[in-house]
């Protein structure tokens, strides 16, 4: 190589806002903003707490509201209600058994998906439930219609406000135990229309989500990739999904 | 005189909370004249909600529907549950990154979405596309007009129970994407064209992939429609269902297919030609019964019309550039530009305002879908509740669209 | 570019005009005050020499000052769009006839240039919000509805800390409004 490398000047960074050099606006009209950077003038961030989903018992899936669907307040408040009736245990129930392998290994073989495509991901997600890219080699062709019978909720799509409330209560209305996928850019951290003003910047606002799938929209081969991976996941934690971490995942600076 | 759903009558069940938001009466006095008048019940009439969440496939819609027995007496659609507020994202937008801001739209159909504004652009900056990226633009869009075709077969089928003609419409579609995905980079959200022309040329695996699909296509859909054409079940449902007539068409402000079905011959690519269409030759199936067979009927021959434009675009393809000369920066007198295509829906037009900046300063998009739910109201009444989802699949509305 | 079509406009509607028309490529404008929208729709949808029986869209825009309702029609009499705008409507209270009576699909357009401008429609039967929830205060379209990433341009510095930092202190809050003509 024949360049002559010159030795690089050392970059003035300057040193705080007094430094800063104007970036001239390609506006005309406009002022030239100062380009400083955002590190040097933090003020304190607003974090919007999640009230929308909340949970009472803290070793429960959702910690901290109390339960007001059913008239099972009082079985709730027992603290029974937060742990895995599936379990065979009893007493025995801290040391995990062969049958409880044996139940990951049945869930996670048959997880029974929720429509609820709301936007262009739910194309990719029928793509991949049909002929050519068959989730039904893992058992989860049934898309089931009804909360009730499902298992997973593949959130495939943008959710806006106004769909957040009704897409809590199918979340509430699925019986445990229950995982969510998040699918597409939009529902991990709101995508493209992170900056509009009626979407939710990211499902895990609302409700927990195991996994997270990018892509705009993820092709199918990536979605199956996220439904093998939560099958690992159940796999791995044995049932004790209630353990899992929930909550907005977005730093708080952002 | 409405009753509301209070807990059970059954003592054994106690509900902490009246679970009111199952109730698809407001919980506010009605604010319009047609509120009011839709949700005050007649003798022996009740309200059922069709959610937001349903099996049907087109995405979140809420129809809250006024029954009288079995038999729908009239219904009104709530939207918004996929606002996302795409024309606001615009304005804050540079004119290129409309592009791929207006693509999740109609997704099934993303590069007509993206052509309407496109144009709009071309116009009130005055650019010309050259000749190959025009035949580029109509070549890409027909394969797209035939993928939405097919899928609107899948689930025109599976809203009436059929389950297995989606899956082979999920085939041929997954073919098409495919192809298109060798040539825009990506599946369905194809962000391919560009202000002044397209993003890149013809490449050789899209060629050898399109030339080995065309000389199997038509079989496929042959076999496709011989799956649902003669099939009693299918033509006995939709025969007669949803009819809408010509008159009531045009002032419903219907588009595409839909307005096609009723008898008026009126396509954007022959009303108000735009980009080499003039050029190609292809006829407007039209039917005249105005009914949910009649619009799937002619679906179907639209399909055959593309591969015919298709056909043709590949011979009369001519060379040059696919991308006309620009400056990075694109900053337009101020004015006002309109643009419409013809999309597999319909019309779909993108009205640009320009004030001289780098900005959009509106841009209004007009969607097929969007009006043609309206015209459920008009179609539905009188028909029972399974006939609900074949008529809305008829109008093959897609929600990104309608909801913006 | 239809020359005669657009004689033929200014015979017809010559007092009703509040500016020329203009025509560019293939679409033809004209703008009325929003008083008028009755009567010359009405004209353009009836008459047998202008058969405008098809309206292609229904727009609102908020210029910054006034706010605009613009109508795109289409008639096989002339190979142009013929775009009405019916010009200078207050953004405080923003009024215009409902073009409903010719055509019921107008209803849908008209709710939502309602919901996202504020726009009262006249005579629509069904003026209410679309796709905001039916409790949202603020009309999103407006040009005074800033988004959060629009923090240059906002007098509220925008909402995350990382717009507010760029913002220039001493900026005057009007140099920030981007206010034009259109």
């Amino acid at each position: 190589m024949a360049l002559n490398e010159e030795p690089s000047p050392v970059a003035n960074l300057g040193t705080g806002p007094e430094d800063a050099t104007g970036v001239a606006s390609d506006v005309a009209g406009q002022p030239a903003l100062p380009a400083t950077r955002p590190s040097d003038e933090m003020t304190s961030p607003i974090f919007v707490p999640n009230t929308l989903w909340q949970a009472a018992d803290p070793s429960a899936y959702d910690g901290g509201r109390p339960t007001d669907i059913t008239h099972l307040r009082e079985y709730a408040a027992t603290g029974e209600a937060a742990r895995d009736d599936a379990r065979w245990g009893g007493a025995l129930e801290v040391i995990p058994t062969k049958a409880d392998y044996v139940l990951d290994l049945i869930r996670m073989n048959s997880l029974w998906p929720l429509l609820s495509g709301l936007a262009c991901c739910a194309i990719e997600m029928m793509s991949t439930a049909t002929s050519k890219n068959d989730m039904d080699r893992w058992g989860m062709f049934p898309f089931r219609a009804s909360p009730r019978q499902a298992d997973v909720l593949i959130v495939a799509g943008t959710l806006t406000t106004k769909m957040a409330g009704p897409l809590v209560r199918l979340w509430e209305q699925m019986p445990e135990p229950k995982w969510c996928v998040a699918m597409g850019d939009c529902t991990c951290s709101g995508g493209r229309y992170k900056r509009s003003y009626s979407t939710v910047e990211g499902i895990d606002r609302v409700m927990p989500v195991d996994v997270y799938v990018p892509g705009c929209p993820p092709r199918p081969e990536g979605l199956i990739y996220g439904m093998m991976k939560l099958q690992q996941l159940i796999k791995d934690h044995r049932g004790s999904w209630p353990e899992r971490p929930v909550g907005p995942t977005v730093p708080q600076e952002v | 005189m409405t009753t509301t759903s209070g807990p059970s009558d059954d003592p054994r069940v106690t509900l902490d909370r009246d679970l009111g938001v199952f109730e698809p009466v407001p919980p506010y006095p009605p604010r319009t004249e047609r509120e009011a008048e839709f949700y005050t019940l007649g003798d022996g009439q009740m309200f059922i909600n069709m959610g937001p969440q349903h099996p049907s496939t087109h995405g979140v819609l809420r129809v809250v529907l006024k029954l009288d027995g079995e038999k729908v007496v009239d219904l009104d659609p709530v939207l918004g549950y996929l606002h996302r507020g795409v024309e606001k994202l615009c304005e804050n937008a540079d004119y290129h990154q409309v592009i791929s801001q207006v693509d999740p739209l109609e997704y099934v159909s993303s590069l007509f979405c993206e052509w309407s504004p496109v144009m709009a652009f071309e116009k009130l900056m005055d650019i010309e596309v050259p000749r190959r990226a025009e035949y580029i633009r109509v070549l890409s869009s027909e394969l797209n007009r035939i993928a939405s075709h097919a899928l609107f077969l899948g689930w025109m089928a599976l809203d009436l129970g059929g389950l297995t003609p989606i899956l082979w419409s999920f085939i041929e579609r997954d073919e098409i994407v495919d192809m298109l995905s060798s040539l825009t980079g990506a599946r369905m959200l194809f962000n391919y064209f560009r202000i002044g022309g397209v993003n890149g040329d013809l490449n050789h695996e899209f060629m050898s992939r399109l030339g080995d699909w065309m000389s199997r296509a038509t079989e496929q859909i042959e076999a496709g429609n011989d799956l649902l054409n003669e099939n009693e079940i299918f033509v006995r449902r939709m025969r007669g269902l949803g009819t809408i007539d010509s008159k009531t068409a045009l002032r419903m402000v219907m588009t595409g297919p839909n307005l096609r079905a009723t008898g008026v011959p009126f396509d954007v690519r022959r009303a108000h030609p735009y980009s080499v269409f003039p050029e190609l030759e292809f006829d407007i199936p039209t039917r005249s019964e105005g009914d949910c067979l009649a619009r799937y009927l002619l679906r179907m021959d639209e399909i055959k019309q593309s591969l015919r434009i298709i056909d043709q675009c590949l011979h009369q393809m001519p060379d040059g550039p696919v991308m006309a000369k620009l400056p990075r920066l694109l900053r337009p007198r101020p004015g006002r530009a309109y643009a419409a295509v013809e999309g597999p829906r319909g019309q779909l037009s993108t009205y640009a305002v320009s004030d001289g900046t780098d900005q959009p300063f509106r841009m209004r998009i007009h969607d097929p879908s969007f009006i043609h739910l309206q015209s459920v109201g008009v179609m539905m009444p009188g028909h029972l509740i399974a006939d609900t989802m074949a008529i809305m699949a008829s109008l093959d509305p897609i929600m990104g669209g309608v909801d913006k | 570019m239809d020359r005669r079509f657009k004689a033929r406009l200014e015979a017809r509607f010559g007092d009703q005009l509040t500016g020329p028309i203009r025509q560019r490529h293939d679409e033809t404008e004209m703008r009325i005050a929003p008083g008028d929208v009755v009567a010359v729709m009405r004209a353009l949808h009836d008459e047998p020499e202008l058969r405008f029986e098809f309206l292609s869209d229904l727009a609102g825009v908020d210029t910054g000052q006034v706010m605009q309702v613009v109508y795109h029609l289409w008639s096989d009499v002339t190979p142009d769009w013929l775009r009405v705008i019916a010009d200078g409507l207050s953004r405080d209270d923003p009024r215009v006839p409902s073009v409903t009576f010719l055509w019921k699909g107008a209803e849908w357009m008209e709710r939502e240039a309602y919901d996202m401008f504020g726009i009262t429609f006249e005579g629509n039967r069904d003026l209410r919000r679309i796709y905001m929830p039916p409790d949202y205060q603020s009309f999103p379209l407006r040009k005074d509805f800033y988004l959060a990433d629009d923090a240059a341009r906002s007098p509220g510095a925008g909402v995350r800390p990382m717009e507010r930092s760029q913002v220039p202190s001493n900026a005057p809050a009007a140099a920030l409004v981007r206010r034009t003509p259109a």
